[in-house]
This record gives C-alpha cells, structure tokens and sequence, in this order.
C-alpha cells in the first residue's frame, strides 16, 4: 500500500524481547565461537573484545535505522506534520525517539567501557565474564526500551495506513457537521467506499478519494464532522478536520443540511461556518445545500433564511444546492467546486513570482519586410473548393456512414465498410487485385523491390545486347588442350599427396597418447614392404628372391611334419575328439596339429574356453554369468578397482569436519 | 479490515475455525518444539522452561492455600460447646509458613555480616609482574590485576620509585549499594576503603575485591541518626567480584 506522499516506507519495529534476541543471536551467529584458555592472552581478549564491539555495533545499526527512518516532523510539509502531531502527539513521539538515541549512546558508553576492562583481562574466564556482563548490559538497557518501542510500532503501523494524502493537487475539501452528508456525497463523485450510518461521527479520519475532471486529477478529502466550540476543547477527530483545512490549499465545500435531519439547528451550522471561516481565507468556498429533497433554501422561513444570508453576506462563498440521495445537483457542485478552485489557482500563480520566468519566455516574432511581395499562405484549390461539411445540407458530401444508414433503413444487411475503394493507384483497375500475403511460405512483402521493374528492363536490354554480339554462341573446338591437361593433372595429384600426408600426420598425431608398436616389432606383409621400396625408388628384387626361397623352406618343413604325423597319431586323435564335448572351437585338428609342430612357436590360444569349464549347459553359464554381474554392481558404483580394493578414499571428509556448525548434525550439513 | 468485517461480517464458521485452531495450538506447538535445533531451540526451551516454573508456582501456591493444617493445640479461651470439644484447632499453612520464615530470618539477620568469609587470593593472581629496566630478571614491579580505588588527589609516584601500578582502566569511583531493608539499589560515590580481608597491603592499595568493607557517600539518600544528624558516609560490604563483572555491587552495613 502506498504511504502518504513524503512519508517513506519504515521498516517494523522490533519489540525489545524480540530486538534483544535478533541482536544477541546475530553475534553468536556472526563472530567466532571456538576458544580455549590455553590460546594467547591477546587472542582470547580480542576474541571477546569483537564480541562486545561487534553486538554494540549491531545494537547501533539497527537504533540508527529506526531513528534515521521515522519522520522528522519539522521536515514534513506543515500539512502532514500538524496531522501526525494531533494523532500521535508530538511531544510523545519527540521522546520516544529521543529515548532510542539516548539508549544508543549508553549501549556506545557500555561497549568502551567494558572493551577497556577487557583489556586487562588476565584469563579466558574473566574475559568470558566481562563479555557476559557487557552483553547483559546492553539487554537490560535495551529492555527498558519498552514501551517507547512498542509506541513506534504502532506509530508506524498507522503511518503505514494513513491515506494518501498529496497536499499540493487539486483538492477538494468537505467539512461540515456531523451527519450532514459528507460521506456520501463523496461516495458519489469519487470511487472511494467510504462508510456512510445514520448516526454521528462515523467519519473518524481523513479519507480521500480520487476522481477526473476537465482530464485532470482531482482529490476529494472527507472530514470528520466538526463540532462548534474552541481548538482547545476538540478532539483527536475534530482536529484532523481543522488540520485538513488549516494547511491543505484547496477548494473548501463547507455542507449544510437545512432539514435539521442530522439534529444541528440551521443556526449552529451557520455559527459553526462563522467560527472555522477564518480558515478559509484564500481559499474558493462553496455552500453547499445538501439533502434538497427534503428541504430547499426557498422553503426556508425567514429567520433560519436570514442565518444563511450572514454567510452569503461575503461576496467569495458560492452556494448551490444537491441531494446526495436524489442525486440532484451533484455534478453541479463538483463542476462548479473545480471550476473555482481551477480560476483559483491559475489566478494565485498569476501573482506569484514564478509566472514571470514564463511569461518572459513568450515571444511572438515579426519579422522585418523586406520587400514588397506579397507572400500569402498556400492553400490547395481542392481545399478551398471543398465545402463544409453540413449535417442538415440534402446536398452534402455522401459519406460512408450515411452509406451504412441507408443499407440499414433499406434492411439490406450489415454494412462493411469498403478500405479499398480510396486506394490511389496508377490504374484504378488494380484496385481490387489480390495479392498473396505469403507465397511458397515466404512473405512476399519481404521481395518487394520498387524498382524492380527498371532493374528488370535494364537486364532485358543487356541481355538483348549480348545476343547481338554472340556471346552465347557456343564454340565446337572446346578441348582442353594438351599442355593445360597435364597442368591439371599434375594439380591434382599434388593435391592428393598432400591431403594423404595431412591425412597420416593427423593420424600420427590422433595416436600421440596411445601405446605404438614401435617400428620394428609392426607387422610387415612382404608386399607392403616391397611396395614401399620400390616407391622410394629401391629395387627389392633381392629381398624378394629371398623371401620366396624362405617360404619355400618353411612349406617343405610342413609337409614332411604333416607326412610324420599322419603316420604316427592316429591314435591320439579319438581321446581328443572325446574331451570336449562344449569346446567345439578348438578343434581335434588344431590340438593335434600342435603336438607336431615342436620346433615352431606355441599357440598360445587356450586348449578350452575356461569361463565355461564346470557348467553342464549354455543356460547354466548364462545364469552364472548374470549372478556375476550382479555381484560387482556394488564394487562398480563404489569405483573398486577389484575385489580386493578395500580402500577408503577420505576418511575425515572436511566439509563435515571442519569449520563451525551451526545446525544439524554431522552428518547432514 | 475492521470496515470490511463491519459491512460483510464474518465468514460462517469462524467461530469454529477458531475454537479448533486454539484446540490444535497445543499440538502445534508440541511439533514445532521437536523440529527445531540450534539457537532457536535453546531460546525456545529456556522460554518454555521459565513457563513452567511460573505456571508450577502458582499451582502451589493455589495448593497451599487449600491445605488445612493442623493447630499446635492451643485451646482458645472460654467454653465451647461440646459438640466442638474434639474438633481441633487448624490454620491455614500459608501464614504459618510465612510466620515461621520471618522468625528464622530475623533471628539470622541479628549476627549476620553479609559476607562472613572470602576466598583467599594468591599474589600471582592479584598482581602482573612487570620486567623493565637492563635488569630484566629483577622484575620488582606489580601492576594490580583487580580493580582499585584511587582517591581523587592521587599523582602517581616517579617511574622508578612506583613499585605498585593501578591502571586507570581498572580504578573505580561508584558502586552500586543495596540497602538491605529498603531492598532498593543506590549508585553511590565511594570516599574509600576501609578494610580489606585479604591483607592490609591490599587495604593500603585500595584493591576492590569481594567482601571488602568500603566507606560511601550516603549523603544522598537522606538518613539521619538519632541525634538527627544527616549522615554523610557508611560502610557497605562488596558483594561481587568487580573485575569479573566491571561493577561493584555492596550491601550497606546498617
């Protein structure tokens, strides 16, 4: 909710129980907690010498902002600052604030003085004590802050509740007895719901409402009813209404009711508008005559007419007359009210000074002549020919509108109103030409060259042009000659190297980090190899020969072992055919064969597949398998390098450790 | 709000809501105490706490004052009626506890000083050595770890010659004196000390520690002696330890 104008927005004030234990609490919480009697003396006496500074500080913190954000009531426009006088009396506020500021200097007084004891002190325990006596200190000053706290706090809830109130707008004032009808004739021109009962002083405070008039803002201020006897003897809800009237620049509406319904004679209004006059000096006032369905000013007898004449007497009060339950007049008198507060304020700003920065700054030039031309303004012939249009004239100007009536009398249909019809183009013919607005899913606004049919022309022509040179007869004998061929081909198989050496070195490169076969130990194919030679331009014709005379070696030495074993081992084979009846891999063949080969490398691939030793069926080796994956998901998820990992990687993690703990437990922080 | 309550009332079942809201407060309360921790626990149970000695308290008292009692058997004077005869004399426990209380303290009040004994206080914990000068392991010099009273045309001696130092910042003028049957606090001006248990250096010294006797200006609060003489100073007893706490709390000597 918005506060009144010039009143800022201030934070709650704390009761002190609660002050006290924010304090206290925000040094626990923000100065360190560990110390031990055997530290260093000095560290032990700053360690409690922070403790006092820092709660001090924090005391003076928040005391400063309460001071410094409470309303300083000379500050304030006199209007809000007589308003907050006669509801919160400004004596009292005065010293409730005064009594924060003293209780901030003595927390300050404390705070030196026990920071001064600190200084000597000679152990952990004595320090603790003086801190102890120091903190408690300050919350028994604190505590005494009681009531002035609790005043604050109420001060600043109704502050906060107060209307918004701008004391330098447009502004109409209501002010009247009790029960005259000034709620309601409120409620009728501004939106504000301000309660209206049929009993006195129901209006207990200043309400605004809001309302436009002539475009312009206006504020309707309603008073609380105001009874005839001196200042002194008003009370709180009389006096807001005088406050209102005394510093608000406005339009004062002073209400009547000449019914006598709300049990004021018409003699003690009268005196009653006598008496407050003095605050309408300077000020447009209006009379205004409510509740007209009852009784109106020329029913009046004579007598009570002749009280009202003492007012009209001054020449400046206006009177008029409304009901507020009939709702005669009521516009009348708010138009009537703004149009003199309006009169009122352009003529009060006439007479002020400020009007003269302005009106020096209004200048009409006229410029000099220098010859005798004439040089009158231009108007177009059309304008001129054009006659007014006339509502009544049967030989008007048709209109579209009219249009609409005449199909609407003739119940032709509804009227669309034609946007094409005044379209200027080259040729009216185009007028109603359809244009997608989008074409192939693409905006055709986008494409729109203005010029593109020069642009197109100009492109027509050229092209014309060039088909008159020939440019587009083509030539037979178009063959690349011999020397530009080889040229190229020569491109490109330069560029072929190239992007094949790229191609080896980033693949070199690719295998930086990788363990390499070094050189020698790589697997050579003797056509690699010759290749290779014969691209480096190496003859292998002698390696060659003597691979091949190799091989033939080797060839011989497995014939005569084949031819060797084919006689001796047929025996062996039936017991190796029986061995295995799942190790299907490992032939009969192969086991066979290596018995043979004894002078050559052994095969190092197992005799059987040992993962399936034991198991009497692929279902079986199947189950196992998927028991032994179960069983490593949790070593897995630990990151265990095996089975025997039985390492702990942090035993005393130092998050959970180390430093202070505030809450919870140690092992849920 | 209050205007909106005017105008439209209150919902139908507020009255309802509002009984059941109280009811469940309890049980509100009882969870909210078991989720806390930390600070606010502390300062939640220490609350609590205090509740409940005070609610505890007035239910005794409540008690107390229902419990007849015996008599001690006093018969009144004059002739009862004997449908009386056997009935025994009773009181209410209240006054007598009270009666029997006043006695025991006024019979203790007689002898009494408020602080019979002091814990006796070794050098090393009243007096700081100080080393200064070439000879280092001399160190003759004391510097007064307690608080004292330094009169107020005090000079310090010369460097050389000052074998006792009082820091100013331990030296103290007023203390806080209770007068033990007004039961009210006074901060009073101290003239001196008058004797402190601990050793007559220490008297001498002007060391405040618990149970010295001080001599203070009573002239503020007005008493008069029989004579009706307006008394100027008094004695009282220091009753807290003033380098602990930074103050001096006494009890008058009357």
């Amino acid at each position: 909710m918005s506060s009144v104008a010039g009143l800022q927005r201030i934070t709650p004030v704390p009761t002190s129980a609660d002050f006290i234990d924010v304090v206290l609490n925000a040094t626990m919480r923000k100065t360190p907690t560990v110390i031990h009697k055997n530290f260093k003396i000095s560290r032990i006496r700053n360690f409690y010498m922070r403790k006092v500074k820092f709660t001090q500080d924090t005391f003076d913190e928040k005391l400063g902002k309460i001071i410094s954000e409470f309303p300083v009531l000379d500050n304030l426009h006199p209007f809000l600052s007589s308003l907050l006088n006669v509801l919160y009396d400004k004596n009292h506020y005065k010293l409730a604030l005064g009594q924060i500021n003293t209780a901030r200097h003595l927390i300050a007084q404390v705070a030196k003085d026990y920071c001064r004891l600190l200084k000597f002190g000679d152990s952990l325990y004595r320090c603790k004590q003086l801190k102890k006596a120091a903190l408690g200190r300050m919350a028994t000053i604190m505590r005494r802050q009681k009531d002035p706290l609790a005043y604050l706090e109420q001060v600043r809830q109704h502050i906060s509740r107060l209307p918004a109130i701008d004391p330098n707008t447009r502004t109409l004032l209501i002010c009247g007895y009790p029960n005259v009808g000034k709620s309601s004739f409120v409620n009728k021109i501004t939106r504000a719901d301000v309660d209206v009962q049929p009993y006195a002083f129901t209006t207990k405070s200043l309400f605004v409402g809001h309302m436009d008039y002539k475009y312009l803002r206006w504020q309707v201020i309603d008073t609380p009813g105001v009874l005839d006897h001196p200042l002194e003897e008003m009370n709180t809800i009389e006096m807001q209404s005088i406050t209102a009237l005394a510093h608000l620049r406005s339009a004062v509406m002073y209400f009547m009711d000449l019914s006598e319904q709300c049990g004021y004679t018409i003699e003690a209004q009268c005196k009653l508008f006598h008496s407050i006059k003095p605050l309408f000096l300077n000020k447009p006032t209006l009379l205004v005559i409510n509740k007209i369905d009852i009784v109106r000013l020329s029913d009046l007898s004579l007598e009570n007419r002749a009280f009202v004449d003492t007012i009209l007497a001054d020449k400046s009060v206006t009177v008029v007359e409304a009901s507020t339950y009939s709702e005669e007049g009521v516009m009348n008198v708010r138009n009537v009210a703004c149009d003199a507060l309006l009169a009122h304020r352009v003529e009060q700003k006439l007479k002020g000074s400020r009007i003269e920065l302005v009106a020096n700054k209004i200048h009409v030039a006229v410029p000099q002549k220098r010859d005798d031309v004439e040089r009158k303004p231009f108007i177009p012939e059309a304008v001129k020919d054009r006659v007014k249009y006339d509502k009544n004239d049967p030989n008007r100007r048709k209109l579209q509108k009219d249009e609409e009536q005449e199909m609407e009398l003739s119940g032709m249909g509804i009227y669309s109103a034609d946007l094409k019809r005044d379209y200027m183009l080259a040729d009216d013919s185009w007028k109603y030409d359809k244009i997608p607005e989008f074409l192939n899913g693409k905006n055709i606004a986008d494409f729109i060259d203005p010029d593109i049919a020069e642009k197109l022309e100009a492109l027509e022509r050229e092209e014309e042009a060039l088909e008159a040179q020939g440019f587009y007869e083509s030539d037979e004998s178009e063959m690349l000659d011999s020397d530009e061929e080889e040229f190229r081909d020569a491109a490109d198989q330069i560029r072929k190297k190239k992007a094949s050496i790229k191609k080896i070195s980033q693949e070199k490169n690719h295998l930086q980090n990788r363990p390499i076969i070094p050189r020698k130990k790589r697997h050579v194919t003797l056509s690699e190899f010759t290749t290779g030679m014969r691209k480096s331009g190496h003859d292998p014709l002698v390696l060659e020969k003597r691979a091949a005379r190799l091989v033939e070696k080797k060839k011989e030495a497995w014939e005569a072992a084949e031819a060797r074993e084919a006689a001796s081992g047929a025996g062996e084979m039936d017991v190796d055919m029986g061995g295995d009846d799942m190790d299907m891999a490992s032939s009969a063949g192969a086991s066979s064969s290596k018995k043979v080969k004894k002078g050559m490398a052994i095969d190092r691939a197992p005799r059987s597949n040992r993962q399936l030793a034991g198991l009497a069926s692929y279902a079986q080796s199947d189950k196992a398998n998927e028991l032994r994956d179960f069983a490593q998901r949790l070593p897995n998820r630990l990151a265990k390098a095996s089975e025997s990992d039985r390492h702990i990687p942090i035993t005393r993690p130092k998050w959970m450790l180390a430093g202070k703990r505030k809450g919870g437990k140690t092992d849920r922080r | 709000m209050e205007e909106h309550r005017k105008r439209h009332g209150r919902r139908m079942d507020y009255e309802e809501r509002k009984r059941k809201r109280t009811a469940r407060e309890a049980h509100k309360a009882s969870a909210d105490a078991q989720k806390i921790f930390g600070h606010k626990a502390k300062l939640h149970h220490a609350k609590r706490h205090a509740e409940k000695v005070q609610m505890k308290k007035t239910l005794k008292a409540h008690d107390e004052r229902n419990v007849k009692q015996k008599d001690d058997g006093a018969v009144q004077e004059g002739a009862l009626p004997a449908y009386l005869l056997d009935r025994e004399g009773q009181k209410d426990a209240k006054a007598l506890s009270t009666a029997v209380k006043d006695r025991r303290k006024d019979r203790a009040a007689k002898y009494s000083v408020p602080l019979p004994k002091v814990r006796g206080i070794a050098e090393e914990e009243m007096f700081k050595v100080i080393k200064t000068g070439k000879h280092k392991g001399k160190s003759w010099k004391r510097m007064v770890n307690k608080a004292t009273f330094v009169g107020e045309g005090f000079t310090r001696k010369p460097v050389k010659l000052e074998r006792f130092i009082r820091p100013m910042g331990l030296r103290m003028t007023k203390a806080n004196v209770t007068h033990p049957e007004l039961k009210t606090t006074f901060q009073l001006p101290i003239l001196g000390v008058k004797k402190n248990p601990q050793s007559p250096l220490y008297t001498s010294l002007g060391v405040l520690t618990k149970g010295t006797i001080l001599e203070v200006n009573v002239s503020e609060l007005g008493m008069v002696t029989t004579g009706g003489k307006v008394v100027w100073s008094k004695y009282a007893q220091i009753t807290n330890n003033p380098e602990n706490d930074g103050c001096i709390n006494s009890v008058l000597l009357v």
